[in-house]
């Protein structure tokens, strides 16, 4: 069977987040690309698009496409009937710049766990109060994706 | 990259859990920051930016010295 193009593998992958909120499961870029589950597990471990697509270590399964998680995170992220879950409060701007359009964001103070919604649109400055903390400094971003 | 609702806050946190204080920004800063960070990766010709194209990107939006500062 013909090995599926990363471009195309790529693109797939992002265009099922925006339109269902959830990235592709294995078993459905197979069938998307006609080839047995096997070389589609074998495809996204091979993806490794510098740190922006990431495996599960343990299914195999996208687990971060960034800005998008594939797991719950603190950032709900809104747009019309559609939710999807940032990895950090960096991304949740980085969901509205790929949507290119306004999105909701709830959340909650990471000190005192006060609720905080915000909009976050691409094309208008954030009107809401707020810091975003990095914790850890840019060289040390990678050695942990999840902690950081 | 976590949210708080002010720099207050992210003091308190982290001198609870014994962290260094890090970094803050303001939202405006992190909305520019995600604005040139982030392509569309649907298109054809994305590709993961180099290191030091990276770094030039941090820099656009005033991020610079040691904590911004990518690996080598």
């Amino acid at each position: 069977m013909a090995d599926i193009d990363p471009v195309a593998l790529r693109v797939f992958v992002y265009n099922e987040l925006l339109d269902r909120g959830m990235p592709p499961r294995i078993t459905e870029i197979a069938v998307h690309f006609r080839v047995a589950p096997n070389e589609a597990r074998r495809a996204l471990a091979e993806l490794r698009i510098g740190k922006t697509i990431l495996v599960h270590p343990q299914s195999g399964e996208v687990w971060m496409a960034g800005p998008f998680s594939a797991t719950e995170t603190p950032y709900r992220v809104t747009l019309g009937h559609r939710q999807w879950w940032a990895n950090c409060a960096w991304d949740m701007f980085g969901i509205a710049t790929i949507a290119r359009a306004m999105v909701r964001v709830d959340t909650h103070c990471t000190d005192c766990g006060d609720p905080m919604n915000l909009v976050c649109d691409p094309d208008v400055p954030p009107n809401d109060r707020g810091v975003v903390h990095f914790l850890v400094p840019a060289r040390r971003w990678y050695e942990n994706i999840g902690f950081t | 990259m976590s949210l708080f609702r002010s720099e207050e806050h992210v003091r308190r946190w982290t001198a609870r859990h014994d962290y260094d204080v890090g970094a803050m920004l303001d939202l405006t800063r992190v909305w520019r920051l995600a604005n040139a960070w982030y392509g569309d990766p649907r298109a054809s010709d994305w590709r993961p930016r180099t290191r030091d194209e990276s770094q030039a990107v941090l820099a656009s939006v005033g991020l610079t010295g040691e904590f911004w500062e990518l690996p080598r």
